[in-house]
């Protein structure tokens, strides 16, 4: 019998029964053919590939992460829940040193979920990963995370949750705002002011090859990690670089994902995007898992990759060693150190937010206590064009007294002013508390 | 009447039946030649019966397990065709296995067509060592079986016998495809020869009825029908018990079935009389199939297995069978010793078996009796243990939908049927460490011989349909045609149960025994550039396990 050189666990979760809408492309036949692919291949049957049952996760996991407007009930689904479940259940087994590393091959995605939630954006509507870091710190008293989002689409929910939080690093590879969805993730965006350089953005140019993507891996992701020195590496592993996926314009292929993961050796690696669900889903999570695996993946490759990749362009090359160049420059050689000179000043944001799935528009007004000795108590005001007008306070896990103190100052205020609701996510006492305001 | 005959590794049990009776049960032991054990147990069972009066003659037989086990295999040669993914090279299996470019994708379309002058030259490799049996096996061939067939075609008839991969089951899993082929090939002379002698057998004794194999999923084929799939017959006799307790006991709510032997001890579970089945294949000596079978699991724990003092004075009961118990002559201490021991069993001789107890006790100061004691308590717990792994792994198995996430059914048992030669004897202990309700149905004994009898044949399709592409196939039955846009699940399954009672009736089904159980159902639409362009349909449709009409449960 064929072994894993590495234990892995695979949580598989298509939810066959369960769509956004009877034709999005977020639907019940988006997993099957990559299911096909994985049994014909026989991955289940390869020693030290072991397949887990899901759970599903409950509300108290998303409160750890998300404002749910009004509550969580009506923003998810039973499977939004599952597919989080998976992804604790993935935490579970590399935790409790089941598998050496787990896949959590689930669907719907998250990346794209911020922390205050009034809908779904961009198919997402809880961030799975988010609740598994969480969860992880929870449980398992985990601080210092790292998050590879390969998605093509910016994950900006997963930036969004992380801004502030100087123990996430949060490092996006994906294809230039400019010219895809969500039209975010450009290098400025760097982290809050008590998390500046622990959020990396790589914005790729369109028909960026196999070349380039393992270039910006090799050249920045690993050596930013190698700097960071995260307890637990998480790849969110959208599948929509691939060349044979119709919406988006990258170049990437299975061959190349296969390497990237088998570079990268994530500890969880969790499905987001990918809508080419016949001819790039099943090879790429085929490659993933036998990467994970530690299996020989040099014959991975879709049918028609030597009749349609094509090699990367010289100038695209170019552009990208240059971008790659000035991303090193930014946050290797000239990282600032993390201490703000507005300390125990509370600094102020203000941005609209656009829900593409459900059309809601939200406006926000963040405020963040500027605090160098932990992530920063946190308030949101954010109102949105369904008639909510809620604050939200988050106190982060290790919030220092002066923020611990700020945070339920800010909520005690805000149970008098003129809002819908008023939310308490209180991490370092575990309270979660959900008022109606005087609104 | 019918005659059953479950051959175990050391012991034929054969029964005669009739309308839920057991007429008459004999015990032979297992030879080398497994031929002469059958001649002897029919001798033995029918005495001077009228061979007449016999209608129906079912066999559980060891003969493919043995050759696979024993690797006395005919040289099977392979030819497979894969494409990209896990190098096919990682599966080679016998002594001429070769690879030939070609490529399908998971929708059955061709990528690539077979290369036929490499296909030539492995044929030629493959005759120069003399070989008789090929296998042909290709990557998702069980969505398209143009490859297979292409193969089968170009190599020509050249081979005792050819085995084509989408033939052996529907199932996706290009690996176990090829093992399962693989075997199927280098079975097919000896089953031929077996069944042919065992025939030759059947008709000298007279014993003119309608002959049946039983197969590993709890059914039967007719022994004429046999050799074209032969490693669907092995390792049945798991199968023979649990269809022994479905026609002895009603096994009502959730019955857990223990067959305790004498080496082993077997475990299944039944679901309101239906038998839970392993969802992957059936696994055969170091070969993992596409072989369906019923989920059980064997523990070398049973009635003469050897009884040891172990680290920390704890006794160990098993996995080794070192001989008979010593009461009959053995050379260690057994389970059965300590029952006879107990005076819970009269055979062979008591002073020996207390002698066995006490020896064991000795380096602990305990006296035999309590020796013996503990030598059940701890076989009971021991097999309570396994019953606790093989319930969570049931319970562990993965399910793809919110609905069955949700609906989170646990096989809870809520009693237990023991059967076997140990079974009264051992029950009250297995019911203390299980704490639930034991009972043993009559004929526990030979149940497995009981269960050989009277079990009906089992088949099973796997359809898929893509509206898109135009196509419906049904690769265990070599069928594929064309369908229209308009082709929906109910056309599905009016064509899966036409096909499922086709091939059923050719295995030897009587027709009143058709009941057919859809497994799997599933209907996905295919939605393209934002429109629906298709829809792909699945099935999974078989006749499920169960009794004759003939039988009748007292």
């Amino acid at each position: 019998m064929i072994r894993a050189a590495r234990k892995t666990g695979l949580i598989f979760f298509p939810a066959f029964d369960w769509a956004i809408s009877p034709d999005h492309p977020e639907r019940e036949e988006r997993l099957l053919y990559t299911q096909d692919q994985v049994l014909e291949e026989g991955l289940l049957d390869i020693g030290g590939i072991v397949e887990y049952r899901v759970r599903p996760a409950g509300f108290e996991d998303i409160r750890r992460v998300h404002f749910c407007v009004p509550d969580e009930a009506a923003v998810t689904t039973e499977s939004h829940l599952i597919s989080a479940g998976g992804c604790l259940m993935a935490a579970d087994a590399v935790q409790k040193g089941e598998v050496e590393s787990a896949f959590a091959l689930v669907r719907p995605p998250g990346h794209h979920a911020m922390r205050v939630v009034h809908g779904n954006r961009g198919f997402c509507n809880i961030n799975i990963e988010a609740i598994m870091i969480e969860y992880l710190r929870e449980t398992y008293g985990i601080r210092k995370v790292a998050v590879v989002d390969t998605d093509c689409h910016h994950g900006d929910g997963t930036q969004d949750i992380y801004w502030h939080d100087p123990n996430t690093l949060f490092i996006s590879i994906h294809q230039d705002g400019r010219t895809l969805y969500p039209g975010s993730g450009f290098p400025e965006e760097d982290g809050g002011p008590n998390a500046k350089g622990t959020t990396v953005n790589i914005p790729l140019p369109p028909g960026t090859g196999e070349e380039g993507f393992l270039y910006v891996l090799d050249e920045l992701v690993m050596p930013l990690l190698q700097a960071f020195d995260p307890e637990i590496v998480i790849n969110s592993a959208g599948q929509d670089n691939h060349f044979n996926d119709p919406i988006t314009n990258m170049n990437f292929s299975a061959q190349g994902y296969a390497r990237l993961n088998a570079r990268l050796k994530p500890d969880i690696a969790v499905l987001e995007g990918g809508y080419a669900v016949e001819n790039a889903l099943p090879y790429v999570n085929v490659g993933i898992i036998m990467a994970m695996a530690g299996l020989d993946i040099s014959t991975v490759k879709e049918p028609n990759y030597d009749q349609d990749y094509r090699r990367q362009r010289p100038e695209i090359t170019n552009y990208i060693e240059q971008l790659a160049g000035g991303l090193k420059r930014r946050f290797l050689r000239e990282a600032a150190p993390r201490t703000s000179d507005r300390e125990g000043e509370v600094v102020e944001r203000s941005r609209d937010i656009y829900y593409d799935t459900d059309g809601i528009h939200e406006r926000q007004h963040e405020k963040i206590r500027a605090c160098s000795e932990c992530a920063g108590a946190l308030s949101i005001a954010s109102t949105s064009n369904r008639g909510q007008h809620i604050l939200a306070v988050h106190i982060p896990p290790g919030a220092c007294k002066a923020c611990r103190d700020t945070g339920h100052r800010w909520y005690e205020q805000g149970e008098k002013g003129p809002f819908s609701h008023v939310y308490l996510q209180d991490r370092v006492n575990r309270v979660y508390r959900q008022a109606g305001g005087q609104g | 009447m019918i005659l059953g005959l479950d051959m175990g590794g050391t012991q034929t049990d054969t029964v005669l039946v009739e309308r839920g009776r057991v007429i008459r049960a004999t015990k032979t032991p297992t030879g080398d030649d497994l031929l002469e054990t059958l001649r002897t147990a029919i001798d033995h069972t029918l005495g001077d019966l009228d061979p007449g009066a016999i209608t129906r003659l079912a066999f559980s037989t060891t003969m493919a397990t043995n050759a696979i086990v024993q690797d006395q295999l005919e040289p099977a040669g392979m030819i497979v065709s894969a494409g990209p993914g896990m190098d096919p090279a990682w599966f080679s299996v016998g002594p001429s296995y070769h690879i030939v470019d070609g490529c399908l994708d998971h929708q059955g379309y061709e990528v690539k067509p077979l290369d036929r002058a490499a296909l030539v030259n492995a044929v030629s490799r493959i005759r120069e060592k003399q070989i008789r049996v090929l296998g042909l096996v290709g990557k998702f061939s069980v969505r398209n079986p143009l490859h297979e067939l292409q193969m089968a075609e170009w190599v020509g008839d050249v081979f005792l016998h050819k085995a084509l991969g989408h033939q052996v089951s529907g199932v996706l899993n290009f690996p176990r495809r090829i093992t399962t082929t693989y075997l199927n090939a280098a079975l097919y002379p000896l089953q031929q020869r077996f069944s042919e002698a065992l025939v030759g057998i059947l008709n000298e004794k007279a014993l003119k009825a309608p002959r049946y194999l039983l197969k590993p999923d709890g059914g039967t084929v007719e022994l004429g029908k046999s050799d074209a799939l032969p490693a669907r017959t092995a390792q049945s006799g798991p199968a023979a018990s649990v269809m022994g307790a479905l026609a002895l006991d009603a096994c009502k709510g959730t019955t857990l079935i223990l067959d305790i032997g004498g080496t082993t001890t077997d475990m299944a579970v039944i679901l309101e009389g239906v038998p839970l089945f392993n969802p992957h294949g059936i696994r055969l000596g170091p070969y993992q199939t596409l072989i369906r079978s019923l989920l059980t699991h064997s523990l070398g724990i049973g009635g003469d297995s050897e009884v040891r003092m172990g680290k920390n004075d704890q006794l160990k009961i098993g996995p080794l069978r070192k001989g008979r118990p010593m009461a009959l002559g053995g050379p260690a201490p057994t389970p059965t010793d300590a029952m006879i021991a107990l005076n819970l069993l009269d055979v062979g001789e008591k002073e020996a078996a207390v002698g066995a107890m006490a020896t064991l006790g000795a380096p602990l100061g305990m006296n035999g009796k309590a020796v013996a004691q503990t030598v059940l308590t701890t076989m009971a717990e021991s097999i309570a243990e396994a019953v606790e792994a093989f319930l969570y792994e049931i319970n562990s198995q993965p399910v793809y939908t919110v609905h069955e996430v949700l609906k989170d059914t646990k096989i809870d048992p809520t009693s237990v049927l023991i059967m076997g030669g140990p079974a009264p004897q051992i029950t009250p202990y297995v019911g203390d460490a299980l704490e639930l309700p034991c009972r043993v149905p009559p004929h526990h004994d030979v149940a497995n011989a009981v269960g050989a009898a009277v079990a009906r044949v089992t088949t099973s399709v796997t359809l898929q349909a893509d509206t898109q592409r135009g196509t419906v196939i049904i690769p265990e039955a070599d069928l594929e045609q064309d369908v229209s846009h308009r082709f929906g699940l109910d056309q599905a399954l009016i064509l899966g149960r036409q096909v499922l009672e086709e091939q059923a009736r050719r295995m030897g089904a009587e027709h009143e025994t058709l009941e057919v159980a859809v497994t799997e159902k599933q209907l996905f639409n295919m939605i393209r550039q934002g429109r629906i362009t298709g829809q792909n349909i699945r099935l999974k449709m078989s006749i499920i396990p169960g009794l004759i009409p003939h039988w009748i449960r007292r």
